[in-house]
């Protein structure tokens, strides 16, 4: 008996341990990032920038969805998520995940996440409310699903009315193509394309716009890295303003950029042309109370000190 | 306190239990051997044993037990939490939870940097000679900035006397942390304000008003100890924000830094964009010399006195954590509550392990028709009228061979029926007859299409098998066929099946199909060529007909390997649903799963898997019973 307490005894602690014991120096900074979602910074990425400007090696891995990069950085095995959906972000941290948001990647219209009705359908924003009783595919959980949301008020229909299938943006636009569904919200270059081949857009970027439906993506941190690397964090973030600061110049090497997001060079710069990015003085003041990405959360019940500024380049 | 009777009960159950079970193996006359399936028979009471165990896990490992028996404790550790974290960064410096210290790492780290810049910049042929001097001019200048950086003569009184500061800070509140009165008394005014705050802050524990996920852990402190360690993180916080903000740089190394800063400027100023490689090169040297700059590189031993105080505070700390410290170890197992930013959370298995009470609480409100999942309740029932029923089995081409044409709109703007369009609204369901209850929601969807699955894969499969156990031709005939498409993985069709079919009710019920269809027709034909000839030729003898033979021998002599085979595929059903449902779908436990994880609501996904098993033991279950009804004589041949 005394041997059996024991032994179960011994399996509690050492279970308890191992976990706890962990190591925490950085030797390699590990950044999660979208294809087919070109930004400046992808050619500091293919040029080595940032391995140089960091002073360690720097592994990027592609996403499908902004939910899947929370996932791997709750699982330890990326430390910046760049571009990461602020809905994606706002999930995770209304589930208790210990990160932040430490800069704007880049704000955007509808270019880069819209609906698409079918023109077999033939819906278009005059007559949304048509949508009602109709499938539509949505990839919920991210910045598309908001954009839905939006757009659905904006044309006056009921969500409540419609069957929303959840698909993920390649597979909603083939979806479209195949006619299974009357419209599909996507984000993602090749696929808006895909899916415009059938159909066209709910609203047009300009209409978006002028609803204020806005995309915001952000660069997201692990409580974790941020603690123990806030040399590291604010590296990072500086090069890809210095980048986006070349782009806004002019001086951005269009060829890597769209060889590097997957992308044709023609559909890659009018992905890119979309993008707002903001300078380290505009970013501050979207994040600050009053501000652009301040509204969003707080509109999306975000809990409080998810927002970290300190470590913007000013 | 539910949770606390019910952990007490299963202890006694578990207790009672092995002890029955020793008492009876006493006692019990064995008259079977070893190998006798008759030793297997009965034993509820190592049923109760084991899930007994399973619970205990759960409860054990989702920190439910801690909830139950120290409810206060999440409150309190997370205030524990808020000091370990204002702390960390402090941490990090000294060789507490990591090998060396941050400076030496961070020295070692660019030392090596430099020197691979210098040998990029010596082995460049696209840069002039000229300009690879003053490159590697300033990186020598760069590098020699650090030792300006650690050596202890150079550190200026002024940086001194700031330590010497902070380091009596962290030891002052490391003597107050020990006194009881410790923190001060807050006025009336603020004592109030915390004890109105306190009464709107939920406990600890998901909320079982809303699917959606919510604050889990009451972040303001609640008890003594509880304010004692939020006072001491607080100040902790500005003592670490003081430190960052205290830099190394004396008047030597702030000269050279400018020096480099501006030499390189000037030096980039005065390049051509011929000459661009060179001007990207001295950037990076700029950047690395700005690195040193920003790290908090300080001499060797200067920070000793410092890492002391941390050290002493954090083992004051932990002691007077008290209780609370055993607690936390052994029963909040694989991790603990942390703390970020102004909000508390579980890290470890309680955050993905949900708590069997919360669960619970979920599971109820989700049962609930008026909040479903999306919209749709997980199962409830609808009216529906039979003339839907009617309208689905009737032919729609019914209407159109009658002769004559639909209506058509007249003049006045209305439309008047004639047979045709009645004979249409008929076929269609268009009619109104009685209403009855049909059942419908995510877990109804999920079964009926296994079921659909399951039914199609019998009726098409058994009759084939068999047939190809009999039949040269048949066997010769489908045997490539099926060969070919049955070792596939049932997911890989997805993708075709859905662009094919659609993302109805169709394409998964097709799956399913393929899925049984396969291993039906298996077992079917290895229970048809495993009857034993001389039960045949008996028959035969006997005089009975082709169809006596399979009727009466065959048949019953492959429903063994049959119903073997419909449990294997019911397994196998339900994986490939899941994930069917996984990639396209409105509704099914799959579903709500899959959108469940993109919402991080980790008491859905538990709930999920706990309904599949639960559905998928209920097939078992009942298909155990069809057996042991059906073939009576199995396994006592």
């Amino acid at each position: 008996m005394k041997k059996i307490i024991s032994f179960i005894l011994g399996t509690v602690v050492a279970l308890n341990l191992s976990i706890s014991v962990a190591n925490a120096a950085a030797k390699e900074v590990r950044v999660a990032f979208f294809l087919e979602w070109p930004t400046p910074n992808q050619e500091d990425k293919v040029k080595g920038m940032f391995e140089k400007a960091m002073g360690v090696p720097v592994k990027w891995t592609n996403f499908s969805n902004g939910g899947a990069m929370t996932d791997a950085m709750l699982a330890g095995d990326i430390d910046i998520s760049y571009s990461q959906g602020l809905v994606p972000f706002i999930n995770a941290v209304k589930s208790k995940a210990p990160l932040k948001l430490v800069d704007v990647a880049m704000e955007y219209g509808m270019g880069g996440t819209t609906c698409v009705t079918s023109k077999a359908s033939g819906i278009t924003s005059a007559n949304g409310s048509e949508l009602e009783g109709k499938k539509v595919a949505v990839p919920l959980g991210t910045m598309a699903e908001y954009v839905f949301d939006e757009s659905m008020k904006v044309v006056g229909a009921d969500k409540s009315k419609m069957t929303v299938i959840q698909m993920d943006p390649e597979e909603g636009a083939a979806a479209l193509v195949s006619g299974d569904v009357s419209m599909a919200c996507l984000f993602g270059g090749n696929s808006i394309k895909a899916a415009l081949t059938v159909g066209t857009r709910l609203l047009t970027v300009q209409a978006a716009r002028d609803a204020g439906i806005k995309g915001i993506d952000i660069t997201s941190v692990t409580d974790k890295f941020m603690k123990e690397n806030p040399g590291m964090l604010r590296t990072f973030i500086e090069v890809t303003h210095e980048a986006n600061a070349r782009y806004a110049a002019g001086k951005s090497d269009m060829n890597v950029i769209a060889k590097d997001a997957e992308m044709k060079l023609g559909d890659m710069k009018e992905t890119l042309g979309g993008f707002v990015f903001l300078n380290a003085a505009d970013t501050k003041k979207s994040m600050e109370s009053g501000g652009n990405l301040d509204g969003f959360l707080k509109g999306m019940g975000t809990p409080n000190g998810a927002v970290d500024t300190s470590f913007l380049p000013l | 306190m539910i949770t606390g009777i019910i952990t007490f009960l299963i202890i006694f159950a578990v207790i009672g239990s092995i002890l029955y079970g020793l008492k009876l193996a006493k006692t019990e006359k064995i008259d079977a051997v070893f190998g006798n399936p008759e030793r297997a028979k009965g034993g509820a009471h190592w049923i109760i044993v084991g899930s007994s165990f399973l619970l205990i896990a759960w409860l054990y490992y989702s920190w439910d037990l801690a909830k139950s028996f120290y409810p206060q404790s999440a409150n309190e550790l997370c205030q524990v939490a808020k000091v370990n974290d204002s702390m960390l960064s402090l941490k990090y410096l000294f060789p507490i939870n990591e090998r060396e210290f941050k400076s030496t790492s961070i020295i070692k780290a660019e030392n090596k940097n430099i020197e691979k810049l210098a040998n990029e910049i010596r082995n460049s042929s696209t840069i002039r000679n000229q300009d690879k001097d003053k490159l590697l001019d300033f990186i020598k200048k760069t590098k020699r900035t650090i030792p300006l950086l650690t050596n202890e003569i150079l550190l200026e009184n002024k940086t001194k006397i700031k330590l010497n500061e902070l380091t009596n800070r962290i030891i002052g509140l490391t003597e107050d942390f020990q006194k009881i009165s410790y923190p001060p008394k807050k006025t009336i005014e603020e004592e109030n304000k915390r004890i109105e705050a306190l009464k709107t802050q939920g406990g600890w524990g998901s909320s079982g008003t809303a699917v959606e996920n919510t604050i889990e852990i009451p972040t303001i402190p609640e008890t003594k100890k509880g304010l004692k360690f939020d006072a001491a993180a607080k100040e902790l916080i500005f003592i670490s924000d003081d430190f960052f903000k205290l830099r190394n740089h004396n008047t030597q190394y702030k000269t050279l830094i400018k020096e480099i800063k501006d030499g390189i400027k000037k030096y980039r100023s005065e390049l051509d964009e011929t000459h661009e490689v060179a001007s990207i090169l001295a950037k990076d040297v700029l950047k690395i010399a700005r690195r040193i700059e920003y790290a908090s590189i300080f001499p060797p031993k200067t920070l000793n006195d410092m890492e002391q105080a941390i050290l002493e505070f954090d083992k004051v700390q932990k002691k007077e954590q008290g209780g609370l410290r055993l607690i936390d170890i052994f029963l909040f197992p694989t991790g603990t509550i942390i703390s970020s930013g102004p909000n508390c959370s579980e890290q470890g298995s309680g955050r993905w392990l949900p708590k069997p009470s919360d669960t619970l609480k979920k599971f109820t409100l989700l049962l609930k028709p008026s909040v479903g999942f999306k919209n749709i309740p997980l199962i409830w029932y609808e009216m529906m009228d039979v003339s839907k029923i009617v309208g689905f089995i009737l032919p729609d081409w019914i209407a159109d061979i009658i002769p004559g044409k639909y209506p058509i709109h007249s003049n006045d703007g209305t439309v008047k029926p004639n047979f045709k369009s009645k004979v249409l609204n008929v076929v269609t369901g268009e009619f109104k007859l009685f209403k009855i209850p049909v059942p419908m929601g995510h877990i109804w969807d999920s079964f009926l299409r296994v079921l659909l699955g399951l039914v199609l894969g019998i009726i098409f499969g058994v009759p084939l098998g068999l047939l190809m156990g009999l039949n040269r031709f048949a066997k010769g005939f489908f045997d490539p066929l099926i060969e070919l498409y049955r070792p596939v993985p049932p997911l890989a069709w997805a993708p075709l099946v859905i662009t094919v079919f659609g993302i109805d009710n169709v394409g998964k019920v097709f799956l399913l199909f393929m899925v049984s269809f396969s291993i039906m027709i298996i077992s079917a034909r290895a229970g048809a060529s495993g009857t034993q000839l001389s039960k045949i030729h008996a028959s035969h003898s006997l005089g009975a007909s082709k169809w006596q033979i399979l009727r009466y021998v065959i048949f019953p002599n492959s429903l063994p390997e049959i119903l073997t085979g419909v449990r294997v595929a019911v397994g196998m059903c339900w994986g490939t649903l899941v994930a069917a449902e996984f990639l396209a779908g409105t509704t099914g436990i799959g579903f709500v799963e899959n959108v469940a994880k993109k919402y991080f609501q980790y008491e859905v996904i538990w709930i999920t898997i706990f309904v599949m098993g639960m559905l998928g033991l209920l097939f078992d279950i009942a298909l155990r019973k069809i057996i042991t009804k059906t073939i009576p004589w199995h396994g006592k041949g």
